[in-house]
């Protein structure tokens, strides 16, 4: 077993001694070394080789300290901690060689957390893609997509995928996955002036090797306490923790649709044909997105329902609609009902359905590294 | 001056599941409504996506937003000019269409629309809203102000009957009289794994009234803009249609009781 040998580097006298504690009573974790000044644990830290290093982030001149201890400590993990995490300065911090973020005084599953968790696949970072799905009216079959497809983009990449489900009032999310789950959008939301992306992992459910979903409100009226604020900042945070983040939100033109789809790297209008107005539907929801600039490159469509589910009628569909689609799901009501009444995943239910190839082939589209428009189906 | 007032009957269409028929069943009601003499006005508040106008192809001068702005502008002048006249082989009622631009649909505040409603209530028998699938401001002061919540339910796959518990529950908090929120159930019989007894004891309460499944007619309806009460066939679903509205306006209609014999209610509550 590899022993987690920590150096505390920590300017200010109280955490240097209650995070002294927390280190010392944490199994499997030795606090061999602790100094105030960083310029000390540069020169005299060594001798204690140490592998993980939390180093004060509050210090002046943390950025070039970063670099420092980076080349003093080539095989250390370095952890920051700070009072405050903030997107910004946090992936300042990982982007200048730390390996992720502490927000003190941090709790001995905190520091376990920032310590083995972060051992898992490459987290996101500035490539991570924040995906929104946005549907105009409800029971677009977007839960049910975006559940199937955070499931095939983990299998198909073995990247970390994370769920939100912010549909604040009536989100399924827990459901299609037979979840109960203690900690939802709702503490999280409580909690993120406290949290970081370490503490954060601890509120989101692992459902599959490397899937995670953040559940949604239990009831209607929580949907108050969930302020855009903080959805905002879950959502940063989970841009440095995932690869993928899919997130559900509520039906329409509201505040936290607005909030999640401006954050996100790709907007989907998912709509299902039901044979009423959802090319009408579709065409109003472009009316506003086309205020963005980039609309074209940052808002796509996903049909849901669509029989038959063919490159042909995808063609009609863009020609009505008159803007590209890039998914067709075709209708399995009964596959995905039955699925998520057991609350299971209609692609493990039926993995050569004509339901699991568009979303394997939407998974790949998604995954792509390099992005291009060519129409393969 | 007060006794030459009516003071209408507000019936709003609300439901926690999405697309289980609420504008399909508030057409029909206003359509039966008016069809049987009855002024009214049929009020679309699915501001953003509201398919009211849509589905009977309208092409209104106004909608809500004007209505609204001459509220606020407080000149007294009637706003039944502004509504939009529907009209079908002699059958005529008034619509109030969602805005046409949906960004008009984000900023309208929710007293200025129910003072609306409030203004127009003194002018017709009957006054139907259709909703959107949320507790938002808006809706949950429709709520208020209705006199007879309709409380739309289907039996679909347990997340949908999920989010109708979780509605039905918290329309229960808000203490309304028992009276006033009606639980129907649409599409009765439509394909899916779950039974109806299954929904009635998860909800754990009986449904009001019961419609069954027709896509065709549904779908029929929707393509011709035509409401089903009106298109002269007299579909199944037609009939228990009327019988909601017979029952909404106490015109005697005999099975009340859903064990009533012969019916096909029985079959299912047995």
């Amino acid at each position: 077993m590899i022993n987690n040998n920590v150096m505390l580097v920590e300017g200010n006298r109280l955490y240097l001694e209650q995070l002294s504690n927390i280190i010392r009573e944490t199994e499997t974790v030795t606090l061999v070394a602790r100094f105030r000044d960083a310029k000390d644990a540069l020169g005299q830290g060594m001798v204690f080789t140490p592998n993980i290093i939390l180093l004060d982030a509050d210090t002046p001149n943390i950025m070039n300290l970063l670099e420092e201890f980076h080349q003093a400590y080539p095989h250390a993990d370095i952890i920051c901690t700070g009072e405050k995490w903030s997107a910004e300065s946090s992936s300042l911090y990982v982007n200048a060689g730390a390996k992720c973020f502490l927000v003190k005084p941090f709790s001995s599953e905190e520091l376990l957390d920032a310590i083995f968790a972060f051992s898992k696949p490459a987290t996101g970072g500035k490539d991570a893609k924040v995906m929104t799905f946005f549907s105009p009216k409800g029971k677009s079959g977007k839960t049910t997509l975006i559940a199937n497809l955070a499931m095939a983009i983990s299998r198909k990449t073995n990247a970390s995928v994370g769920i939100i489900d912010a549909d604040l009032q009536f989100g399924d999310m827990a459901f299609f996955f037979n979840l109960k789950p203690q900690s939802t959008i709702v503490e999280a939301a409580r909690d993120t002036d406290f949290l970081s992306p370490v503490s954060l992992n601890s509120y989101f459910v692992p459902v599959a090797k490397n899937v995670s979903i953040l559940c949604g409100t239990k009831e209607p009226s929580l949907i108050d306490k969930v302020s855009i604020h903080s959805l905002e900042t879950i959502i940063d945070m989970a841009r440095t923790m995932f690869q993928y983040v899919l997130i559900d939100v509520p039906a329409g033109f509201n505040p936290t649709s607005i909030a999640a789809a401006e954050m996100a790297d790709t907007t989907y209008i998912v709509t299902m044909l039901n044979g009423g107005y959802e090319v009408q539907h579709i065409q109003r929801s472009l009316d506003i997105f086309s205020t963005w600039p980039d609309y074209r490159e940052r808002v796509k469509i996903i049909l849901t329902r669509v029989e038959p589910c063919t490159i042909t009628a995808k063609q009609e569909m863009e020609e009505i609609i008159g803007y590209p689609v890039a998914g067709i799901i075709p209708n399995a009501y009964l596959d995905v009902a039955t699925a998520a009444d057991d609350g299971r995943m209609a692609l493990d239910l039926k993995p050569n359905s004509p339901l699991s190839q568009r979303i394997n082939y939407l998974a790949g589209k998604i995954t792509k590294k390099k992005q291009d428009n060519d129409d393969d189906f | 001056m007060a006794e030459e007032q009516i003071n209408g009957v507000i019936i709003t269409f609300f439901s926690t599941a999405s697309a289980v028929g609420k504008t399909l069943i508030s057409i029909n009601m206003a359509s039966e409504l008016a069809r049987e003499g009855y002024s009214v006005c049929l009020a679309d508040f699915d501001l953003q996506f509201g398919d009211i106008r849509n589905y009977l192809r309208l092409t209104p001068e106004y909608t809500i937003t004007d209505l609204c702005d001459s509220i606020k502008a407080d000149s007294g002048n009637s706003l039944m000019p502004m509504l939009t006249t529907y009209a079908y082989e002699g059958v005529s009622f008034q619509v109030i269409p969602n805005p046409t631009k949906l960004e008009e649909a984000y900023n309208l505040s929710p007293e200025t629309i129910i003072d609306v409603l409030k203004n127009l209530r003194m002018q017709y028998d009957y006054i139907i809203v259709d909703t959107t699938s949320m507790f938002s401001v808006l809706n949950l002061a429709l709520l208020d102000i209705s006199t007879i919540v309709t409380f739309l339910g289907i039996v679909d796959f347990i997340p949908t009957i999920k989010n109708m518990k979780i509605g039905n529950e918290t329309l229960h908090t808000l203490n309304y009289d028992s009276n006033k929120i009606r639980l129907v159930l649409n599409r009765s019989d439509s394909k899916t794994h779950i039974q109806l007894k299954d929904v009635v004891s998860i909800l754990g309460e009986d449904f009001y009234h019961i419609l069954h499944n027709d896509f065709i007619s549904a779908r029929e309806s929707i393509a011709t803009g035509i409401p089903l009460v009106l298109n002269g066939q007299e579909s199944e679903l037609t009939q228990e249609l009327r019988a909601l509205v017979a029952r909404y306006t106490n015109k005697g209609y005999k099975t009340m009781e859903p064990q009533k014999k012969n019916s096909w209610l029985s079959k299912i509550f047995s």
